[in-house]
């Protein structure tokens, strides 16, 4: 069993960083510190003294971390760990889940690499998680919307239900824009015009 | 992301940090600049130096607003993995200030309540900081930037020499995030910092600084933040890079020609997903007036001589590493030679 490293995790998405931290916690690291929107992100890794920083890409304070190696005149120095050196896969994949890792000198690339592995998969079933989300919102955002200009259009345009419904849909295809979307218009232009305005 | 033709305009993603040089983008968005030369661009707010360098390196940015330093970084290797970059137009010119915090900056003589307005010598205010140091003893006072290889690094550096002080030993440098600054110096994280428009302004306003020096004392109309594609990219696309820069152009020449295109912009950099509510204290977008004399549009042309100033700084960080700069390295990447064909072009 290699010796379990220590890391510290800078990530602002409560729900993410606790599933990065557990699926860590499996592989047996320890996960030292889950810092959110740090006060100081110098003073955690110069007092945590991390082998592995794992950040939310996204985060404001990547600049601190990216530069430590730079400006720092004691260690710690993190240093971004490119994995393209070793596996170009693995730098795309942890752009692309938003999530990069920086390392402390003199460990083994594989070893982070599975840290970084490990991470990525979690920031991207997060990511895919919160897709779903947004999508489910959108459709009943889009549902209520749809109800509010139906019943618009039959008051304005004295009509039932189903002909207010063919409306909106030739609008959509007319415009090649979604039927949410031209409700949206359908709404502002119509309350203007109850509005007087 | 590559760029792609769709519905007969060619769609890209450009990255910027929320900054007021971030001006002309938007503006060329907004206005129908890009649309005219056949661009469809969207613009992605970046919270990082390192992740927008990052995303434009790994092909998910078209091009972005960059530090100036930071295309030849790139190329050079020494900021994130060694890629390619140029800068084939300048986005803005001064901008950054110098804030230090009441403790520090009280009595020192400051640029906009000198006579003439904007001018004191910097030196003298330098000189008052190191004495005020020496005299105090204790640990180093903590001054931050917003990245290591930008303009405001380089002139806190020079700032710091003007008074006879050693920036890697008498003081401690540290990076934070802009929007960040003014209340790491209100609770006395750091004692000073330099930083680009609208924060150092911003800071001030707040009450817990002031600004007594300016990029603009330092190094007069210095290009601040450029255009940043990779050159692979530009080789793939010259022809939307050419409409990229006629875009940009158009959007500089709009903004310049009358006051009232200066607070329409004002009302686009306020919008949600631009510069929101830091933009909000502005009246209008003629920043020029003020300590950070910030120039946006203008002459939008790179050269390489313009970088003088910058490359020097760069030059020094290289030889502490037992390399240095060639000049060959610096012509490539502020070739003006992309600039010169795009606006030749529209000439013919």
């Amino acid at each position: 069993m290699p010796q379990p490293l220590k890391i510290l995790l800078v990530d602002d998405e409560i729900v993410r960083a606790a599933m990065v931290e557990e699926a860590l916690g499996q592989e047996g690291h320890e996960v030292v510190c889950r810092l959110q929107s740090p006060a100081s992100l110098n003073e955690m890794v110069a007092r945590h003294a991390p082998d592995v920083v794992i950040i939310d890409m996204e985060s404001p304070d990547r600049d601190t971390l990216d530069s430590m190696s730079l400006l720092n005149r004691e260690n710690p120095r993190p240093v971004v760990f490119f994995a393209d050196q070793h596996q170009p896969d693995t730098m795309q994949a942890a752009l692309e889940a938003g999530v990069s890792a920086y390392v402390v000198d003199g460990l083994v690339p594989s070893r982070v690499k599975a840290i970084l592995e490990v991470a990525i998969a979690r920031f991207a079933s997060f990511q895919s998680m919160r897709t779903e989300l947004d999508k489910a919102r959108g459709q009943l955002a889009d549902r209520k919307r749809i109800e509010r200009a139906k019943g618009l259009l039959m008051k304005h345009q004295d009509c039932d239900e189903e002909q207010a419904y063919r409306m909106l849909r030739k609008l959509a295809m007319d415009r090649g824009q979604r039927i949410g979307e031209v409700a949206a218009n359908v709404i502002d232009i119509l309350e203007r015009l109850e509005k007087g305005l | 992301m590559t760029a792609s033709r769709t519905a007969g305009l060619e769609r890209l993603t450009l990255g910027f940090i929320p900054l007021l040089d971030a001006a002309l983008p938007i503006i060329a968005r907004e206005g129908g600049f890009f649309a005219a030369e056949g661009l469809d661009v969207a613009l992605s707010r970046e919270n990082a130096w390192s992740t927008l360098r990052d995303k434009l390196a790994a092909g998910l940015l078209d091009g972005a607003h960059m530090l100036a330093p930071l295309p030849l970084a790139m190329s050079l290797g020494i900021s994130g993995a060694a890629c390619e970059t140029l800068a084939p137009l300048v986005l803005g010119r001064n901008g950054n200030t110098l804030v230090l915090s009441s403790r520090w900056s009280e009595g020192m003589p400051l640029p906009e309540t000198a006579i003439p307005p904007g001018d004191p010598d910097p030196a003298a205010g330098a000189r008052d900081f190191a004495r005020r140091l020496r005299h105090r003893g204790g640990p180093p006072p903590c001054l931050a930037i917003v990245h290591p290889f930008s303009c405001q690094h380089y002139q806190l550096r020079e700032w710091l020499a003007l008074g006879g002080i050693d920036a890697d030993h008498e003081v401690k440098r540290v990076v934070l995030p802009p929007s960040r600054m003014a209340e790491a110096l209100e609770e006395g994280r750091i004692d000073g910092f330099c930083v680009g428009e609208p924060w150092g302004s911003l800071a001030q306003r707040r009450g817990g600084g002031r600004i007594v020096a300016s990029g603009a004392q330092l190094w007069p109309d210095h290009p601040e933040k450029v255009l940043g594609v990779t050159a692979s990219w530009a080789e793939r696309h010259p022809a939307t890079l050419a409409a990229l820069i006629r875009g940009l152009t158009g959007a500089a020449d709009w903004l310049g020609a009358s006051p009232e295109h200066a607070r329409q912009a004002r009302d686009w950099l306020a919008l949600p997903p631009y510069l929101d509510r830091a933009a909000s204290h502005l009246e209008t977008l003629a920043p020029d007036t003020g300590p950070a004399r910030q120039r946006l549009g203008g002459d939008l042309r790179p050269s390489p001589a313009a970088m003088a100033p910058m490359a020097a700084h760069l030059d020094h960080a290289l030889r502490a590493r037992g390399g240095r700069l060639a000049p060959a390295r610096l012509s490539a990447c502020y070739s003006p030679v992309h600039f010169d064909a795009a606006t030749h072009q529209e000439r013919a």
